[in-house]
């Protein structure tokens, strides 16, 4: 039981290059999104530590959530990163969760 | 709405049975190909395979599914088809039956589970009911314990016999949602009085549970 992995390198969702904008995004249906960090916010105190990390391209922004986690190395904001899960509606947007996440430079 | 269910034991049966009967697209998933053949519900589809495998998720169609119930007989099944279900699939609801109650912390949101139902808590939940009166009994908790329905049987020294629904006092958060008297529901109006041995059922969100026990049990109660 594979659940926390993810081989990215064996079948790309979406090609490098072409990823689909934000504002385009189908809900429920899996795919990758490039864009910047420009919000992070941390709930380590009270009950389930929780890292919200709010990611937006030129048309728009979503959220990735990791549960059970206080932060992750590397991305920080203003890092341009590739978010790949399965988007699902929210209150604040698309949100993410447990995505797998590339750090770009 | 469409509904999964993996587990089709005596538990995942009933429930396609009963959610197919009213109308919804249920599918069953199980990987014991003896289970599915007794699997006799019109209407109902069935997909053999491993519930915890990504690949037989989503040949059951969860993609599009409304609803998943991870019934299995096993705690940690049901935790892996939730979190996949939630995490693979964004499944808008996630139900899962906790078979040890020794287990039932770990069904919350950390695994995908929206609503996790545990037998043997409902089952001393009843117990409870049925041998106490005059003290608050926890019937089910919704929303991780945010909201939860409870009950009281008023006992001869209850404050709040003979008093008006409208004027008990109970907190803001607090909704009786039905009395029962002598066999009988009564819906909650405003101006009932209620009665010794009535079990007035409350629905509490946040922590009011000590405002209620106060109003409908009295001071002395713990």
């Amino acid at each position: 039981m594979n659940i926390f992995r993810r081989q990215r390198s064996d079948s790309p969702v979406v090609e490098e290059s072409v990823y689909p904008l934000i504002a385009s995004l189908t809900p429920r249906s899996k795919t990758a999104i490039r864009g910047r960090v420009v919000r992070i916010v941390r709930q380590p105190t009270q009950g389930l530590p929780t890292l919200l990390v709010r990611i937006e391209d030129a048309s728009g922004a979503a959220t990735a959530v990791w549960l059970g986690r206080r932060s992750i190395g590397g991305l920080d904001l203003g890092r341009t990163v590739v978010i790949e899960g399965v988007p699902m509606t929210s209150a604040t947007g698309l949100r993410f969760l447990n995505p797998a996440y590339t750090l770009l430079p | 709405m469409k509904i999964i269910i993996a587990g089709a034991g005596s538990v995942g049966r009933y429930m396609a049975e009963q959610l197919s009967s009213t109308g919804n697209e249920v599918t069953l998933i199980d990987s014991d190909a003896n289970a599915i053949s007794r699997v006799n519900i019109a209407g109902v589809t069935v997909t053999l395979g491993d519930a915890c495998e990504v690949d037989t998720l989503s040949k059951a169609g969860l993609s599009n599914a409304d609803v998943v119930a991870a019934v299995t007989g096993d705690d940690e099944d049901n935790l892996v088809i939730s979190l996949l279900a939630k995490q693979e699939f964004a499944v808008p609801r996630v139900v899962a039956r906790v078979n040890n109650p020794n287990n039932e912390w770990m069904f919350n949101e950390m695994w995908g589970v929206d609503v996790a139902v545990s037998t043997p808590h409902l089952l001393t939940a009843m117990v409870e009911e049925a041998v106490s009166i005059g003290s608050l009994v926890r019937i089910m908790k919704f929303e991780h314990g945010k909201a939860q329905l409870a009950e009281v049987t008023l006992a001869a020294g209850s404050p709040a016999i003979g008093t008006r629904i409208a004027d008990l006092g109970l907190p803001r958060e607090t909704t009786v949602v039905a009395i029962m008297r002598d066999g009988h529901v009564l819906s909650p109006q405003a101006d009932i009085p209620l009665h010794q041995g009535d079990e007035v059922v409350v629905l509490l969100t946040g922590d009011v549970e000590q405002d209620v026990r106060r109003v409908l049990i009295g001071n002395s109660a713990s």
